[in-house]
């Protein structure tokens, strides 16, 4: 993976963005919310920032096992 | 019957110089699967060898299995930069970390293998005056509990290293170094390899190029587990899987604190001997380097993570910029050195930093996870304490910090000190 695709900006380097955290495993709990994460190896659900871009927060849907990124959305923006 | 293993010494090299090369015989011996184990590990990586080993030794188990998806030390036990020291500021982690540290200078004996422990020192460079205090606070942590700890200005670091001319001008200037003279390295594969021959000589089954895939259970308790081999019964279950970790979790039901993520090194081309420590930078908002010197020559490198999740194991161009960069930065004369090797292994991060030695969802089901970036350093203390655990059932004080509860309680052992997440950069 060298780069990453911004819903603003385009296909951009990969040093430009940040990843903040997967998202977190189902549950209404702290303990959920906070600490436990949904470990999938095809599959995961991530939080990432344009950082040294546009600045706008992402969403993103990965393949870890192969880099492949399924979707890239603004977060908070409506999907179907 | 497998073959009875060498002793290894001077006057066994000089009986093979009469026997000829078929005096030696294999490190340890393939051995079919049996249907029914007292322990099973899951992972022949350092921990799960090291438990073994600890388990037949100390606690005279004598029907153990290690079921490997891949190789003996395919995982990260041979792909770290083979680093080890103690020197971590939390009492629960220094007291832990200076048990392995103390049992890596005995290890190469009580083997009987060659793991070339080399206490060369490793030294944490700071570039600007106020990391200092911070340093002296972990230095003094440290010598509170026994363990050595050295502070070094800038004059005394130039006299100990002068091939770093700290008065140099640099991008990062150096304002001083904390020092553990004991810290160094070992040679990481001879760890791997000594432990599966000491623990297949004690006769624990090595079963490589078998992936579990499931555990059965009745009752709440775990009765064995499901393998590409077959169906193998248990009578407990030990997990040591570093950076699949997360997947056991998957498929036992139980969500885990932790995420995946790429830790890379690279070595570059021999060169002559100039550098005899291991030196580590923490350059603020641009990387961090530590390297060292191989007995080949080679410089072994690493840094920071990649920074996402990640299965690949190959780690990213930007992230092996960030780890040269800051090497030449402390080195100019390294500026023409060639990379010829890089690499990545998966790392299981912990939301603390720190790693989980405890039961998991069943009452004989037991985890050896989450040694983030630190796995490897650990081998010999993990090894003895997670064999007490799964021998009693009752966790030995070195690790009772180490509970998967500490999340839920709230008792973290949170290390970098940023909170609930692998990274921050």
């Amino acid at each position: 993976m060298t780069s990453l695709s911004c819903p603003f900006c385009g296909v951009r380097e990969l040093a430009e963005f940040a990843f903040h955290k997967t998202l977190p495993n189902a549950g209404d709990d702290p303990l959920s919310a906070v600490y436990l994460r949904i470990n999938q190896v095809d599959d995961s659900h991530e939080y990432w920032q344009h950082v040294r871009g546009c600045r706008a927060w992402l969403k993103a849907r990965r393949n870890p096992s192969t880099g492949e990124v399924l979707e890239m959305n603004l977060l908070g923006a409506v999907t179907s | 019957m497998p073959l009875a293993r060498r002793h290894y010494s001077a006057l066994a090299l000089l009986r093979a110089r009469w026997a000829g090369s078929r005096y030696w015989r294999p490190l340890w011996t393939g051995r079919t699967l049996k249907d029914h184990y007292d322990v099973v590990i899951v992972g022949a990586g350092g921990h799960g060898l090291a438990t073994a080993y600890h388990l037949a030794r100390d606690h005279g188990i004598k029907r153990i299995a290690i079921l490997e998806k891949r190789l003996v030390g395919y995982g990260n036990v041979g792909r770290n930069t083979t680093i080890v020291r103690s020197n971590y500021l939390l009492p629960e982690n220094h007291y832990f970390y200076e048990d392995a540290l103390r049992r890596w200078g005995t290890l190469s004996r009580d083997l009987n293998y060659n793991v070339m422990y080399s206490p060369r020192g490793v030294v944490d460079l700071a570039v600007s005056e106020d990391e200092i205090p911070a340093m002296a606070r972990r230095g003094n942590a440290l010598r509170l509990a026994g363990i050595d700890a050295e502070l070094l200005d800038v004059a005394a670091l130039e006299r100990a290293y002068p091939q770093l001319a700290p008065r140099r001008v640099r991008r990062f200037p150096l304002a001083g170094a904390l020092v553990q003279a004991r810290g160094g390295t070992v040679r990481h594969d001879a760890v791997a390899w000594g432990y599966a021959r000491a623990a297949s000589a004690l006769g624990v089954d090595i079963i490589e190029d078998c992936e579990v895939t499931g555990v059965r259970s009745h009752a709440d308790v775990a009765e064995g587990v499901e393998t590409t081999r077959g169906y193998v019964r248990a009578e407990r279950i030990l997990f040591a899987t570093a950076g699949h970790t997360g997947m056991i979790g998957t498929m036992l039901g139980v969500p885990l604190p932790i995420e995946t993520h790429l830790l890379q090194a690279m070595v570059s081309e021999p060169i002559k001997p100039f550098l005899d420590t291991v030196m580590v930078s923490v350059f603020p908002g641009h990387g961090e380097t530590y390297l060292s010197q191989s007995d080949r020559g080679g410089l072994v490198m690493g840094g920071h993570l990649d920074g996402f999740p990640s299965y690949t194991r190959e780690g990213t161009w930007d992230r092996m910029q960030d780890v040269v960069a800051g090497a030449v930065d402390l080195f100019p004369q390294l500026a023409g050195v060639k990379i010829v090797r890089q690499w990545a292994g998966t790392n299981d991060m912990t939301m603390d930093g720190s790693p989980i030695i405890d039961r998991c969802r069943y009452d004989n089901v037991f985890l050896n996870a989450g040694w983030c970036y630190g796995g490897f350093k650990t081998i010999p203390a993990s090894g003895a304490a997670c064999a007490t655990l799964v021998a009693t059932g009752t966790a030995p004080d070195l690790i009772k910090g180490y509970a998967l509860s500490r999340f839920a309680t709230g008792h973290l052992l949170d290390e970098p000190g940023y909170g609930p997440f692998p990274v921050r950069l």
